[in-house]
């Protein structure tokens, strides 16, 4: 007994450390984003390996999404009778709470993955000691730019994937189900509001900053060797995906608090 | 006379690198052990030793990537484990390393690599850059390897152009982190030669980690031998090359049978 204790003591305060460590990591790329010019450059770039390069599989998962909610909408309603009500469920979901979510886990998948692992492997391959001895601070170089690149590119993403979602769900409804084309799009229209998209960039926006902290930090404090380089990237989607899960409950907590559902 | 940021420029034989019993330990591991010396400018030192005698670890020093646990490592007049970051990167722009395994950034190409600390620390023209690029390549007898990817290149040649990135800036230290090591004999007479011929041209202060012995008495005009991280010898090639010590008889003879233990 004591010494699951002693474990779960050492597992806390492991925690505990790693989440002071992550801190220390994103105040100094704070600070050095607000000491330095960025580089555009390097921004550019980032931009487009986020967010070009996760489009398509953000715009793949959310179609399938968007498909799945609309029939379980639709089977949940017909219980009640209320069938002819699934854009109601389907603006609702999507846009409140599944767009920003999937785009966040598959940015979070892919660039994340991606992040962790081009920096654990510079890391390991001596690159970043190489950047450091050429006097070129890595936080400028690799950090910075990505943290910048990411909080612009997922709001972004978010609303390109709540627009499939919506596009794919409206599709299933009307053309599989057979739900009547203008109730389905009265009910979108009648349920979002710019607010909910702006409330999703929101969310997107946060779930940004903990993707690129988490990532950037695990590859950026790889341990050595080939078996460094895949621990780092394997934390740091696992988690990048349990921190997304608990800070999006949150959010959504935060947000909308029930208040939007009791306002339907 | 001194650049903007107060580096002056040093005399031959004038020491540009004093360590004062510099100490590092790494957990119950001590990798170097009260370490003094002066490495002088305009001279090629090479410290040689066994492996895992601390020898990357002192290079790491001189270059700020380490801090000691104890001692001090003048550097151009600094202090390096008291600089305050700024002042570290403005100390490493007079600094070159090259990298035992080249550490060159394989998402960049050769030209990108090279050009790297010149487009960060400079206001050179395109063209400029691009002529300083194809002038360092030559030096390292890569000439028009420009737009080639790093991933394209061999072991040798990735050295080489680790060694043409520390030599863009043209600064007065010169570091070298195992030039030779696991490379083939044809290929570690040409980088011996190599820096011999840049010593010849450049007339730079060059510290060399190694432990190839023949390259050593090649290049070195000053040799220190560490072992276990103390500095076992340090001095004149000829005086070290010929001296008596035990240790060094072992080592420089490569025999097993001695008080040195192989790690």
């Amino acid at each position: 007994m004591l010494r699951v204790v002693e474990a779960m003591g050492r597992g806390v305060g492991g925690m505990l450390s790693e989440v002071g460590a992550i801190g220390l990591f994103v105040i100094k790329t704070i600070s050095v984003a607000l000491t330095t010019l960025p580089n555009l450059r390097r921004f550019a770039d980032e931009c487009y390996s986020i967010g070009i390069q996760s489009l398509f599989v953000v715009c793949s998962v959310g179609a399938f999404i968007g498909m799945s909610t609309a029939l379980v909408g639709f089977a949940t309603l017909q219980d009640l009778g209320a069938q002819n009500l699934v854009g109601i469920f389907i603006g609702i979901a999507t846009v409140r709470e599944l767009g920003p979510a999937v785009a966040a886990f598959m940015v979070a998948a892919k660039a994340g993955s991606g992040m962790a692992a081009h920096i654990a492997t510079m890391r390991v391959k001596e690159q970043i000691d190489a950047m450091e001895v050429q006097a070129v601070n890595p936080f400028w170089y690799l950090i910075v730019p990505r943290f910048l690149a990411i909080m612009v590119v997922l709001p972004i993403l978010v609303i390109w994937n709540d627009f499939f979602m919506l596009g794919t769900g409206y599709l299933i409804a009307v053309l599989q189900l057979k739900v009547n084309r203008g109730a389905v799009m009265q009910n979108l229209l009648d349920t979002i509001s710019t607010d909910d998209f702006t409330k999703g960039m929101i969310k997107g926006w946060v779930l940004a900053v903990f993707i690129v902290s988490i990532c950037t930090y695990k590859g950026y404090t790889c341990e050595p060797g080939a078996l460094g380089v895949g621990k780092a990237t394997n934390q740091a989607v696992v988690y990048c995906i349990a921190i997304l899960i608990i800070i999006n409950f949150f959010l959504s907590e935060w947000l909308y608090g029930g208040i939007g559902l009791r306002g339907m | 006379m001194t650049d903007t940021n107060g580096f002056r420029a040093y005399e031959k034989d004038e020491p540009i690198v004093q360590v004062r019993n510099l100490s590092k330990s790494f957990g119950s591991l001590r990798v170097l052990k009260d370490m003094t010396c002066d490495i002088l400018a305009g001279h090629t030192t090479v410290f040689l030793g066994p492996s895992g005698t601390g020898k990357s670890v002192f290079i790491k020093h001189i270059v700020g990537l380490l801090k000691p646990d104890a001692g001090e490592l003048m550097v151009m007049g600094r202090n390096v484990p008291t600089l305050k970051e700024g002042e570290l990167y403005q100390l490493r722009k007079h600094l070159g390393l090259a990298f035992q395994l080249g550490a060159l950034f394989d998402s960049l190409n050769v030209f990108d690599n090279v050009s790297f600390p010149l487009v960060h620390h400079t206001n050179m023209r395109r063209k400029n850059v691009e002529a300083r690029v194809a002038e360092v390549l030559e030096l390292v007898g890569l000439p028009g390897t420009e737009h080639k990817l790093t991933t394209e290149l061999s072991t040798g040649e990735q050295k080489r152009v680790g060694l043409a990135r520390a030599l863009s800036m043209n600064p007065p230290i010169v570091l070298f982190d195992e030039p030779t090591t696991g490379l083939d004999p044809i290929l570690c007479t040409t980088i011996d030669e190599l820096i011999l011929k840049l010593k010849t041209e450049l007339g730079r202060t060059f510290i060399v980690i190694s432990h190839d012995i023949e390259g050593t008495w090649k290049m070195a005009d000053y040799v220190g031998v560490l072992y276990q991280g103390k500095l076992l010898k340090y001095g004149k090639n000829e005086d070290v090359r010929h001296g008596d010590d035990i240790f060094l008889k072992q080592f420089f003879g490569r025999t097993e049978n001695g008080p040195m233990i192989g790690v």
